[in-house]
């Protein structure tokens, strides 16, 4: 098989369970305590597409979450080939906050394959989130996930989504 | 000034022992050239010439080497934290990493208080709204409760007031009855004065027996949700019949009572005959009771299509303040002494009202008062008005046209009576029962030509056994005269239906239709 690797950035505002999305592709690990994530942290997973012959190796890099972007973090995403938006389904403003950081990326670097990960759907009781909000959300960035770190649900799906997407991507020459 | 060479060395060492720095060199393919220092603390070792960097260090994937950059905080996936220095070298590049786990260690702790603080506020101001959300939630179901009692309360208001209306309604007709009939069963009455006070008595039962009808339509809407049955009627008979009703009941208190009509005015119109009778009968009574000496006038005209009946009394009068009063329930005007529900006007407006007419009120204390509807009526064909008994004696189409038998079950002795009564007059063959069980075996037995089935009787009742007598073989017609309301399957057990009253006319004639 042809092996491929990307980087990919994950990103999002604090707390909204990036790393644990990370932990739970790579390691398949959930740890419930918060540990905030300072600067970057490289991990890296090998996604095995026998259908179109490749090994798609992914290098993630897990940047420090943040609602506004600085020439820090726009260092941390250069060389990115996409993206893992990530926010909280209980916290309504860090849909906000992806979409702002969304758009300061796309001015910055171009457009790029991304998914969009409305996270920590377990906590049902506490989801702020409208159906209808998400609807909308899902027809303006098409690829959008609620998932879960804690029990797994569609995290697996949108990231292997996102590998195709940069793959999709590279074969169209962009 | 430059350090001195000692202070120099110094932090020379301080530093390169601090952050273990480890410089590596690598072409435009990232494949190494050569490299200085250790790099087993950030899991570099062994690295071979050639290499290519980007498999043993990932965190240079994508990174383009054309320019000096500076990244902070790369936690590498053995856990290092490396700050990465890329300095190029024309198409070449240095990369230096320096060892930051410790500084990262404290920004770490820093950030992570902050995080918290953040988060803490966030769950914070998310439990006040929810607070908020539960208070306004609270608010409008209190205001909901509110609501709900405000109606109940006007429900039973209405439930109130409706059950006084009727009373009221129910007042006059029958003291009508109460009264003609001890006229009747007075001694010395004459024959003549015995037939009209029973033609009164018969009128006001029929009016009584409307209202009746008129509750039962009504019970299930709400009061004052009444509708119209507009039919063709003899306007005239009616106004006549008003003053049979009213006439004695003025001259009872020593009032006089007139009649005025336009010759224009037409002797059948479409109306709704109940409704405004009620309403003639509301103003009339109201005006005699009021009235202590005078008299009452009634004056029916029309024109253009609009009926206009005006009522005045020599009463009181009512003063002007005390004129929309009146028509609000519960209210007798000046207070003039009266007993009642003072609902009259209120019942006579809202019904007006729903006509799509309108009531007016002219009065002065001490000067009486005169109250006029006016309502849209359609004039029917001019048709003159039948001067026939309420209810004549039964003519051709209702006697028997050959021997015939008809079977009537009832256990209401007097109903058995009255219709065996008017059964043999018309010349028909007679089979009692007061028991519908007793009805299906003799029906079997004798085999009427029609039965005749009350459905509230002893057995199995008259639906069912209607209903036994078809799967039996019975197909001679089975008419129910009852006092129940019964559904439409009901019905369908039955060739005919008639509802108690029934006008013995009517069922004489329908009995003769169905035995031909």
């Amino acid at each position: 098989m042809t092996p491929i690797t990307s980087k990919i950035c994950v990103v999002g505002d604090f707390a909204v369970g990036k790393t644990s999305v990370v932990e739970r592709f790579v390691k398949n690990q959930f740890s419930e305590k918060y540990l905030s994530t300072v600067g970057v942290k490289i991990d890296t997973k090998e996604i095995d597409f026998p259908a179109l012959g490749v090994a798609h190796k992914l290098v993630i890099w897990d940047v420090a979450g943040s609602d506004e972007f600085g020439p820090t973090e726009f260092a941390y995403l250069r060389g990115a080939s996409g993206y893992i938006f990530v926010a909280d389904g209980t916290r309504p403003a860090t849909l906000a906050a992806v979409e702002h950081l969304h758009s300061q990326i796309g001015q910055k670097y171009g457009p790029a394959p991304f998914v969009l990960l409305v996270n920590k759907r377990d906590l049902s009781h506490d989801w702020s989130v409208s159906d209808d909000y998400l609807a909308a959300l899902t027809k303006a960035y098409r690829h959008v996930y609620r998932t879960s770190a804690k029990t797994g649900d569609d995290v697996e799906q949108a990231m292997t989504r996102l590998a195709e997407l940069i793959i999709d991507n590279d074969m169209r020459g962009q | 000034m430059e350090l001195p060479p000692q202070v120099v060395d110094y932090l020379q060492s301080e530093f390169l022992s601090r952050t273990r720095p480890f410089c590596f060199h690598i072409d435009e393919n990232y494949r190494l050239i050569d490299s200085w220092g250790h790099g087993d603390w950030c899991g570099l070792t062994g690295i071979e010439p050639a290499a290519d960097m980007r498999e043993l260090a990932p965190f240079l994937v994508g990174i383009p080497i054309t320019a000096a950059q500076k990244f902070d905080f790369i936690e590498t996936p053995s856990r290092a934290v490396v700050n990465m220095h890329l300095i190029p070298d024309d198409r070449e590049c240095y990369v230096v990493l320096l060892d930051a786990l410790h500084e990262h260690a404290s920004t770490q702790s820093r950030q992570q208080s902050v995080n918290e603080l953040r988060l803490m506020h966030t769950r914070q101001q998310k439990l006040i709204s929810r607070q908020r959300d539960l208070i306004s939630e609270l608010v409008e179901t209190k205001s909901e409760l509110d609501h709900h009692r405000r109606e109940a309360e006007r429900i039973s208001a209405n439930k109130s007031r409706f059950i006084a209306m009727m009373s009221h309604e129910f007042r006059t007709p029958l003291a009508s009855i109460i009264n003609y009939a001890d006229l009747a069963l007075e001694e010395g009455t004459s024959s003549n004065d015995i037939q009209k006070s029973i033609e009164t008595i018969s009128r006001s039962a029929r009016h009584l027996t409307s209202l009746v009808e008129a509750v039962l339509d009504d019970a299930s809407l709400d009061a004052g949700h009444v509708e119209l049955h507009e039919h063709d009627f003899d306007i005239l008979k009616l106004l006549n019949d008003m003053a049979a009703m009213m006439a004695p009941m003025a001259a009872e208190k020593g009032l006089s009572y007139a009649t005025y009509v336009d010759p224009d005015m037409p002797s059948r119109v479409y109306a709704d005959e109940v409704r405004l009778r009620q309403v003639l009968i509301n103003l009339l009574s109201n005006a005699v009771k009021f009235t202590v000496e005078g008299g009452v006038t009634l004056t029916a005209t029309y024109n253009d299509g609009r009926l206009v009946v005006t009522v005045s009394d020599t009463g009181p009068g009512i003063s002007i303040e005390n004129q929309e009063k009146v028509f609000q329930a519960f209210e007798r005007g000046d207070g003039r002494g009266e007993t009642g529900a003072g609902l009259g006007l209120t019942i006579t407006l809202r019904l007006v009202e729903l006509m799509q007419g309108e009531v007016s009120l002219d009065s002065m204390p001490g000067e009486g008062c005169t109250v006029s509807i006016h309502v849209p009526v359609m004039a029917s064909q001019d048709v003159p008005a039948a001067n026939a008994p309420i209810l004549p004696t039964p003519g051709d189409e209702t006697i028997a046209a050959k021997p015939l038998s008809v079977l009537i079950c009832d256990d209401d002795e007097d109903m058995i009576a009255l219709v065996e009564h008017y059964l043999h007059r018309s010349g028909y063959g007679l089979i009692t029962s007061a028991d519908s069980e007793e009805a299906i075996a003799k029906t079997l037995k004798y085999d009427p030509d029609l039965v005749l089935m009350d459905c509230n009787v002893p057995g199995v009742g008259g639906v069912v056994a209607a209903k036994v007598l078809r799967e039996r073989g019975y197909a001679k017609p089975i008419v129910a005269l009852t006092a129940s309301k019964l559904s439409g399957a009901q019905k369908s057990a039955f060739t005919h239906f008639f509802r108690k009253p029934a006008p013995m006319q009517e069922l004489l004639t329908e009995i003769k239709r169905l035995t031909h």
